[in-house]
């Protein structure tokens, strides 16, 4: 064990002896920290925002992404870190709740006008944006469903390979469907959630990202409490058994199919509530925007974070995404500091930065069997 | 017969690992299947527990015939296999690995006997309980394997194996824990290189050689038998 996990370790161990009501105090002011930091504007905090220079993104919508991407992250964590399945295509689920709610909410989208003219509806009607979310929501699943109902009977690469395959197949219909999706021209005018109207301007509008960052957080928040639930139930102890050996899973009365599917499903709907948040900010969704690139960068967020664990992976998602925005200046040397770091987390720290102390465990039990039978040979 | 594996054919691929087996075992027997490395034991193991599929032949336990249904299916008829060499979880814990035995199950308190009983058989996995299963030696991996097994109330208990790679006083105390098992209603099929030990605590045993059974009798029989004796247990 190297010194930084003994260290990482006995800190936490410590905060475990903390009486509850002090974890509970310090969550609250995590939480309220989260919330207030569009205002953030101390310094030498202030530092941190991505806004300083000239050429900065917007703070509050750098915020929002990394938040759209810690949804992600959660969701891709139960597909990997707890069921143990490697997903290359996540990006296609977060596609689908992108362009769900964009083809069902807005007045632009080829869909919407085809059930206009079909029942004579007015040309200002659209899905109202509170339906569109179970829409969203629904498509991702039964996307995943559809993908994982076939292929979940592969193992390792093989599964990783077919999904990277579907991923792309989304993003290539969105884009040639023409008579559906607009195809490469996208769908604008992406409906928004309602609220009250302030100064004549819709609550959650384009000038004022900080509203979508916090939308975005509740959701997390209240998916974050959802998917520890799910890790601590019987379907948790399943997917957790299936990682560790799906035979003995299989022959200890666990039914592997089923809840492999029920971790694709549930992943891929997480990935939907993403993307149907960013498709909605954004209000334009267009293929481009949902590239191969990206669902490596999700699984990267996963890997180097520490898969299996939820505060590991918040915080793969947070470099991630936070990182690159910081240091806009160096642009071009981005992915080169983005291989390197890569790398370097592979060598020196491959079960994550912040990995669950379980999957640490099942990592060093894989290198004396690998040692062990190095050895046999 | 509680268990018959009929006319069992089973393949990896291209090659044949089982040409056609059956065994039987009756309720409240000890039988063993004994053979040389690659001679098909384990392939029977998986045959029978339905981590893998046959390609003809078929599974009859209790009185039904299960050789379609998948592993979990199995196991809750009463079907359990324990298998062979490191097939705990490893990043669970003791406690956690044999509440995975008892996954199927939703009888508190008969789940709270079992536990009990299973440290009542093996103290040293009460001593360990907290310990992470990975950690442990071979002999407590296998310990813990075998009341994993006991914690899902087999009707039938599959072991495959349960001597590989320990010490010669670890063997005889597992199988005096095997014995044990039986002696208090379990009916055992149990998969052996170590055909002296598993020989003297069968009732019967079938000997099995490149997928094919050759010869069957009585766990004596079989120690008395010339060949057998020469071929599995050393002696001329």
């Amino acid at each position: 064990m190297s010194i930084i996990t003994q260290y990482t370790n006995r800190l936490r161990d410590r905060l475990d002896v903390l009486p509850t009501w002090v974890r509970a105090l310090g969550l609250l002011l995590v939480v309220a920290l989260a919330f207030y930091l569009p205002y953030l504007n101390v310094l030498p905090f202030a530092y941190i925002r991505t806004d300083l220079s000239a050429t900065g993104t917007d703070w509050a919508s750098v915020l929002f992404l990394v938040v759209v991407y810690m949804i992600v992250a959660v969701g891709l964590n139960v597909v990997i870190g707890l069921a143990g399945l490697l997903d290359l295509g996540y990006v296609g689920f977060y596609a689908l709740g992108a362009y769900s709610v964009a083809l069902f909410g807005s007045t632009s989208s080829p869909v919407v006008e085809a059930i206009q003219n079909k029942f004579g509806l007015s040309e200002e009607w659209a899905v109202p944006f509170a339906i569109c979310v179970p829409i969203a929501i629904a498509m991702a699943l039964i996307a995943g469903v559809i993908l994982g109902a076939p292929t979940l009977r592969l193992r390792g690469d093989y599964l990783a390979i077919v999904t990277m395959g579907f991923g792309e197949i989304i993003r290539i219909c969105a884009r040639n469907l023409d008579n559906v999706t607009n195809g490469a021209a996208g769908i604008t005018n992406v409906p928004v959630p309602p609220g009250p109207e302030v100064d004549g301007r819709p609550f959650f509008n384009v000038s004022e990202p900080e509203r979508w960052y916090w939308l975005a957080l509740v959701v997390l928040i209240i998916l974050i409490w959802m998917a520890r639930r799910l890790e601590h139930s019987r379907v948790g102890r399943a997917w957790l058994a299936i990682r560790e050996d799906e035979d003995a899973a299989a022959i200890m009365g666990v039914a592997a199919f089923k809840y492999k599917l029920w971790a694709f499903a549930i992943g891929a709907s997480l990935g939907g509530m993403a993307g149907l948040l960013f498709g909605s900010k954004q209000q334009y969704v267009e293929p481009n925007g949902f590239m191969l690139n990206l669902s490596f960068l999700f699984v990267a967020m996963v890997v180097i974070g520490g898969s299996g664990n939820i505060l590991g992976v918040l915080i793969g998602a947070f470099l991630l995404t936070y990182l690159p925005e910081r240091f806009r200046e160096f642009q071009e040397w981005r992915p080169f500091a983005f291989g390197v770091a890569l790398v370097a987390v592979m060598i020196l720290r491959p079960q994550g930065l912040v990995p669950s102390r379980r999957r640490a465990r099942e990592f060093e039990d894989r290198k004396v069997e690998a040692e062990e039978a190095a050895a046999d040979v | 017969m509680l268990l018959e594996l009929n006319d069992a054919v089973l393949n990896y691929g291209k090659i044949q690992a089982l040409h056609g087996i059956s065994v039987e075992v009756a309720e409240g027997e000890v039988v063993s299947l004994i053979g040389a490395n690659g001679a098909g034991k384990t392939s029977t193991m998986r045959a029978l527990s339905g981590v893998r599929g046959l390609a003809a032949g078929s599974v009859v336990f209790d009185g039904e015939d299960v050789t379609k249904l998948r592993a979990d299916q199995r196991l809750r008829k009463g079907l359990v296999l324990c298998p062979e060499g490191r097939g705990i979880f490893p990043g669970m814990t003791v406690t956690e690995n044999l509440n995975m035995g008892a996954y199927t199950r939703k009888d508190k308190a008969a789940i709270e006997e079992d536990y009990d009983r299973v440290f009542g058989l093996f103290p040293r996995l009460l001593e360990r309980k907290k310990q992470v299963a990975g950690t442990m030696s071979g002999g407590e991996q296998q310990m813990l394997a075998i009341g994993r097994a006991l914690m899902s109330r087999p009707k039938l208990l599959m072991l495959d194996e349960p001597s590989m790679g320990l010490a010669p006083m670890l063997i005889q105390q597992i199988f005096d824990i095997i014995t044990e098992i039986s002696q208090q209603g379990t009916t055992i099929l149990v998969v052996e290189q170590n055909a002296k030990q598993a020989l003297s605590r069968s009732d019967r045993a079938y000997v099995l050689e490149t997928g094919r059974i050759v010869k069957t009798g009585t766990g004596s029989e079989l120690l008395d038998d010339p060949s057998v004796r020469e071929a599995y247990l050393g002696v001329a």
